[in-house]
């Protein structure tokens, strides 16, 4: 059994300002660290290795210095990590990243099972999963917070809904997203952690996948960005309840009460 | 005509709120688009019903009994039939777990671009210009897809009001396609569960409480008020850390917004992303002890001081 993990590297805090000049993101001196959801899928991936020998790479497309997103899931116990990293791939919305992940999907040769935390916690968006399952026309198990594969095969999931949970089940090989209700990571241990140093990480760009310039990057991406600004709120007119708490309950109640909310 | 899909998603064999709202949205942004609700259904199922009352202008309907419990797979076939014959211009979806899981797969079919989990749409000529927050929700993004269609966005639930328009009655196209089921996938019966998720979402009162507000006598303190009148407890992001919340109790983050008649805002400081979660609430009434908590500044009502004596004065004379 093979599973490939797909991992996504994405700013240590959300707390991102914008340049009042340039209008771009200041990103500048913010470290970055694995996305947290992806550490469950992670979580899952070694729990099929720990039940079936199943062997787990970890995948991912940035920069290189997403290598330490790589090194953690091989600390925590993953046996390989495969790199994509290429100034083409820089600017890639949803499609193109899912484009460029399908592609070195194959060229790993395939897997019994695709796994992706839910979502990033930085652009939020949980498209990519979905998108490289169509791309490598497989069955999708999204929101998953059970899942379960046999040795013969078939995948057994809960998806958990808005307002409840629904039980998928099909053959493999599929693609799956994780919640983190689905489990509980593990850390990593210092013995792992000193083998992940030991192993040599995989690099593929563009010309190793096989690509062609139009797919990737900005000219792969169909959306484009706009505009970049902070939210301000609409300010209200806020009207002070003065006195004690208890005379400020009372006169809240009496005011709410005239004008029918409570 | 140009016009706008709204995929109508149903769960327990009911319409979502978030179709509906998406459907009185688009009308007030169409400007001579025509806006058309999309109903995939078995043949005891009449959501067209439900659509109707909202008045899009069009109903396309699908019935056929191989879309009971149908996968993403299969809906993903028979929506991509359509579009490609069809040609609508935009296409549109709630950022529900559902619209969130298809909606890219159709994407993906259909090779072209898709906003996720948008906060505002307008056209700005032939452009979708679609809010998407980014970080957490503490930055805006505008994006637009200028070269490919339909253009596409997950809309979160609850941003925008469902409202009955009764003015004209929605043609109702139903069309003959076949279903090609996707062997692979098998979707048993939804379950409803007591998660309150969408309870926070659709609830008409709310008490909510942040980092000022987190011992054990004032969670149950709000519950005891919470009771009297008929409210929800929510949280902010860091009371999800507290055994007796989670991420799904939460405001202002990864599609929780909330939409109440009335939010009484407890210890909470008003960072950017949580007063984006509460910028649909009608009634806004907040308590801290800081006079320059930011959380003042979008509410109606502000009482500086301890939010415990206040929770007691409440529950006294409720």
């Amino acid at each position: 059994m093979k599973i490939i993990v797909c991992l996504k590297q994405v700013p240590e805090t959300n707390n991102v300002k914008i340049d009042p000049v340039t209008h771009n993101l200041q990103r500048n001196g913010i470290s970055g660290v694995i996305n947290s959801f992806d550490v469950n899928a992670i979580e899952a991936a070694l729990e099929l290795k720990d039940r079936y020998g199943a062997e787990v790479v970890a995948l991912t497309m940035g920069p290189p210095d997403y290598e330490k997103t790589l090194r953690l899931a091989m600390a925590m116990g993953a046996n390989e990590g495969v790199l994509l990293s290429s100034r083409g791939f820089a600017g890639a919305d949803t499609l193109a990243t899912a484009t460029v992940l399908a592609a070195a999907v194959n060229k790993i040769g395939g897997a019994d099972l695709i796994l992706f935390g839910r979502q990033a916690v930085d652009a939020d968006t949980g498209q990519v999963g979905p998108l490289v399952a169509e791309k490598l026309d497989l069955p999708q198990y999204t929101y998953v917070s059970k899942l379960n594969l046999s040795s013969d095969g078939q995948i057994d999931a809960v998806r958990m809904l808005d307002g409840g949970t629904v039980r998928v089940n099909g053959d493999l090989p599929a693609v799956a997203t994780v919640r983190s209700e689905l489990n509980e990571p593990r850390y990593a241990t210092p013995r792992n952690i000193k083998l992940s140093f030991k192993k040599d990480i995989v690099v593929y760009d563009e010309k190793d996948l096989d690509l062609d310039d139009s797919e990737i990057g900005q000219a792969g991406s169909p959306t484009i960005v706009t505009k970049v600004y902070t939210p301000t709120a609409t300010p209200k007119v806020t009207e002070t309840l003065e006195g004690s708490a208890k005379e400020a309950a009372q006169n809240l109640l009496t005011k709410l009460s005239e004008k029918s909310i409570l | 005509m140009s016009e706008i899909w709204i995929y109508v998603e149903n769960h327990f064999n009911r319409v979502d709120p978030s179709s509906l709202q998406l459907i009185t949205k688009a009308k007030e942004i169409a400007n001579g688009r025509q806006v058309t609700a999309v109903i995939l259904e078995d043949h005891d199922q009449d959501f067209e019903n439900t659509v109707k009352q909202y008045g899009p202008n069009q109903i396309l309907l699908v019935k056929n009994d191989n879309l009971k419990n149908a996968s993403d797979e299969t809906i993903t076939n028979v929506l991509v039939d359509l579009a490609q014959e069809q040609k609508p211009d935009t296409i549109l979806f709630g950022a529900t777990v559902t619209g969130r899981s298809l909606a890219p797969r159709i994407q993906g079919r259909l090779k072209t671009g898709l906003t996720a989990d948008c906060l505002d749409l307008r056209f700005d000529d032939d452009l979708l210009v679609a809010t998407k927050p980014s970080y957490g929700d503490n930055i805006m993004c505008e994006i637009t897809c200028p070269k490919n269609k339909p253009q596409m966005a997950t809309v979160r639930p609850n941003t925008f009001e469902a409202v009955v328009d009764g003015s004209s009655e929605p043609k109702i196209n139903e069309v003959e396609v076949t279903v090609d089921v996707d062997p692979r996938v098998t979707v048993s019966d939804e379950q409803g569960s007591v998660s309150n998720t969408r309870s926070i979402g659709t609830a008409k009162r709310i008490i909510a409480l942040g980092r000022g507000a987190q011992s054990e006598s004032i969670i149950k303190k709000a519950n005891e008020l919470a009771g009297k009148i008929g409210a929800i407890v929510a949280v902010s992001r860091p009371l999800t850390d507290l055994p007796e919340f989670s991420h799904e109790q939460q405001i202002g983050q990864s599609g929780n917004t909330v939409a109440p008649d009335l939010i009484i805002n407890l210890g909470i400081s008003g960072a950017v992303q949580y007063v984006v979660g509460i910028q649909n609430a009608k009634t806004v009434v907040s308590v801290n002890t800081d006079p320059k908590a930011p959380i003042f500044d979008v509410s109606q009502y502000k009482y500086v001081g301890d939010a415990e004596a206040f929770l007691d004065g409440l529950i006294e004379n409720v």
